[in-house]
């Protein structure tokens, strides 16, 4: 086998045969190439500016570019971070924050959003897929009309709805109950496109699966727990990675209902962009940057088929 | 174990009538096969009987037990999905299992009655396989495990055998046939093969359109189809059929038919005359047939035509050769020998039991159009 035909993929043959390539296997397999080719190049930009970012938090300045030869590396300003200590170099107050606090908030946030967005979309995509009811179709495509608002343009009437009914909530639970409102508003952004996912994944699965495990003497309740969750297994996690990373970056919803008593590492970082940038130590900044970025990229990276996946539609049964 | 009864069973699907005021008697331990052509409604029926889907109207009972609104897991029935339908997270083994561990069966029981049926079906080796890693006919035993596994009071099967070689069905007909008897069971099969249903079944349904168009024992429904659906749907090459026109010869009613004329047995004649037919259809089986040189002698009784050879379809054991008769086309079976040439002048000869009359209107053969005169009669 020569290198060439290797390369390509391909098996030799006799050349008397070469009329009867596989002729799709080779365009598909060139079209591949010459998108992976552009999507690299496309996202090559990004890529270097993220790990600028990623080897400024180990560095003892920004790094901009060729810098990255002269600069010299350490933990410091991790342990800074940890130490909650921003502005170390100004040598004036340092304004000490709870970063691990910080960190905490922020997973029960993005935990809080998962566990809401899996819990309805789960329960609504069966119901969707499998049962008959009233307005079945009208209220699928009203969760299509729900899921074009941006979360942007729906905070104002998010914000009223909060201020009226913190009137019935007492001054003791005013931190615990702005922490579930804000899950709350925030896994509704996500609840509609994922019913449509899970209904998605629901559809995938035959009827007759599902009859046969009603004949081998299973009642509704056992089929769904037995045989239709396990088939779903991938689109639920899907859908928990994509709620999770909604709950865990959101800006604008825990801005708005949690800042500044309760802060979240989105908010944090706002905050010491915004308000502290001539006394920030930005290597620091640029390690916490890094920290809110790490679920991303661990997520991306170890689940690419499994959203690929669920993107072109669910599992093959 | 159990008679299974359908009294006047319908389903509908919206505008779609699946099953059609359907009454029938599935015998205690009997086997019966289910025959009709795609979208006639046998699946629909099996899921009726199974308690997937809930009838229109119409009573199902198990024995003396109305079944018609308890849930499928109080049916104690096996079924076999026409897409066999497995668990695709489960590997074979709990495939089969599933029904067993549903039902609370200790673990070693569960073992012994797995390997068991796995052994009969010849998958022993794919137990620890996914179904998505079987072929179809492999995943066709395993859905047959699964359902015999439970030991069902009822076994329906919606074409269990279709994905399966020439001769792994043969063998695995037999065992299936043999194991029904010594259990047992009440069988209800679905098939679309002829040789299949005539060789396994203690009784034979015909449906067409949601309707039940014969039930019989086999040779009955072969030998004496009641209208030309099942004339022409059972049987391979299917009956022919051939118009006809009633003439009177001296008083007696004479069928003028592609050329010839044939004279009807009493019984038939009476019947035309009773329901005053003019024109009626002529059907025999092309293995009922013969092709000969000459014209049949003079004493020959039955039906006499001539036809041309038009393709002749050699089978190893018998040749199929179409001919035109008075332009129509019409299918004899010959011996291997007996190979005629295109273009040749035959006479085709089908003594009188083998030929069928039918009432073109209700499409009823004379036997069965008389029953129904007969039962009009009745009420006054
Ligand atoms: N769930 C359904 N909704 C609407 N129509 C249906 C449904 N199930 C079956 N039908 C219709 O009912 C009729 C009978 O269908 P059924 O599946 O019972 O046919 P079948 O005899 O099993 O055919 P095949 O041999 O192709 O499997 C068909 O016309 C079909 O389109
Ligand atoms: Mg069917």
């Amino acid at each position: 086998m020569s290198l060439v035909s290797r390369l390509r993929g391909l098996r030799p043959r006799p050349p008397a045969q070469r009329g009867a390539w596989d002729v799709e296997t080779i365009r598909r397999g060139r079209l591949s190439l010459v998108l992976a080719i552009v999507l690299g190049l496309a996202g090559l930009p990004l890529i270097l500016l993220y790990s600028m970012l990623v080897l400024s938090s180990f560095a003892d300045r920004m790094l901009s570019g060729p810098d990255i030869f002269e600069a010299r590396y350490s933990l410091d300003n991790w342990r800074l971070l940890f130490e909650g200590r921003l502005a170390p170099a100004s040598g004036q107050t340092y304004t000490t924050r709870d970063i691990l606090m910080i960190i905490a908030n922020t997973f029960i946030v993005a935990l809080g959003v998962t566990v809401v967005v899996v819990f309805v979309s789960v329960l609504a995509g069966y119901a969707f897929s499998r049962m008959r009811f009233w307005g079945r179709t009208r209220l699928m495509e009203f969760l299509i009309l729900l899921h074009a608002f941006p979360g942007v343009a729906l905070i104002i009437a998010v914000y009223a709805v909060y201020v009226w009914s913190l009137r019935f909530v007492p001054r003791d639970w005013f931190v615990p109950y702005t922490v579930l409102y804000t899950v709350l508003a925030r896994a509704a952004l996500e609840i509609p496109m994922s019913i449509w996912l899970m209904k998605g994944f629901f559809d995938k699965i035959p009827w007759e699966v599902e009859w046969s495990a009603l004949v081998d003497g299973a009642s509704r309740f056992t089929v769904w727990r037995k045989i239709m969750l396990p088939l779903v297994r991938p689109g639920i996690a899907a859908l928990a990675i994509f709620a999770f990373l909604a709950g865990w970056e959101d800006l604008i919803y825990v801005h708005v209902f949690l800042y500044p008593h309760v802060k979240t590492l989105a908010t944090y970082i706002e905050e010491v962009l915004g308000t502290g940038t001539e006394t920030a130590y930005l290597p620091v900044v640029a390690a916490a940057g890094t920290l809110y970025l790490i679920p991303t990229i661990v997520f991306f990276v170890a689940t690419q088929r499994l959203l690929l996946q669920a993107l072109s539609g669910g599992v093959k049964a | 174990m159990v008679e299974v009864r359908l009294e006047r069973v319908s389903k509908r699907f919206g505008r779609v009538v699946a099953v059609n005021e359907v009454s029938l008697v599935f015998e205690d331990g009997r086997f019966t096969v289910l025959l009709g052509p795609s979208g006639s409604g046998k699946s629909t029926l099996l899921y009726l009987i199974a308690g997937i889907y809930k009838p229109t109207s119409g009573r199902i009972f198990f024995g003396d037990r109305d079944v018609t609104e308890l849930p499928p897991k109080e049916r104690n029935v096996g079924l076999v999905f026409q897409n066999y339908a497995l668990y695709p997270h489960m590997t074979v083994y709990d495939n089969i299992a599933f029904p067993l561990r549903l039902r609370g069966v200790p673990e070693p029981e569960i073992d012994s009655r797995v390997q068991e049926v796995a052994k009969l079906l010849r998958i022993e080796e794919l137990l620890d396989r996914y179904p998505g890693q079987l072929s179809g006919g492999q995943q066709q035993r395993v859905a047959l495990a699964r359902a015999l596994v439970k030991r069902p009071a009822v076994l329906l099967l919606d074409e269990p055998l279709s994905n399966l070689d020439a001769l792994l069905r043969l063998s695995i007909r037999a065992e299936l046939r043999k194991l029904q008897q010594s259990l047992g069971i009440t069988a209800i099969h679905v098939t679309h093969d002829q040789a299949e249903a005539m060789s396994m079944a203690d009784k034979i349904v015909v449906i067409d359109r949601g309707r039940v168009q014969q039930v019989g024992p086999p040779e009955e429904v072969y030998e004496r189809p009641r209208n030309l659906f099942v004339a022409t749907f059972i049987g391979s090459p299917p009956s022919n059929t051939l118009p006809g026109s009633v003439e009177s010869d001296g008083g007696y009613p004479v069928v003028r038919v592609a050329g010839s004329t044939y004279r009807p047995g009493e019984e038939e004649a009476r019947v035309v005359e009773e329901a005053g037919l003019d024109r009626v259809v002529v059907a025999f089986r092309p293995e009922h047939a013969r092709l000969l040189e000459a014209p049949p002698d003079e004493g020959f009784d039955g039906l006499s035509l001539e036809g041309e050879v038009y393709l002749v379809e050699p089978l190893g054991k018998e040749n199929i050769v179409t001919l035109t008769v008075a332009g129509l086309p019409v299918k004899t079976v010959t011996p291997p020998e007996q190979r005629p040439g295109p273009g040749e002048k035959l006479y085709i000869a089908v003594p009188r039991p083998r030929v069928m009359l039918f009432d073109p209107d209700t499409g009823l053969n004379l036997w069965s159009l008389a029953e129904q005169l007969a039962a009009a009669r009745r009420p006054d």
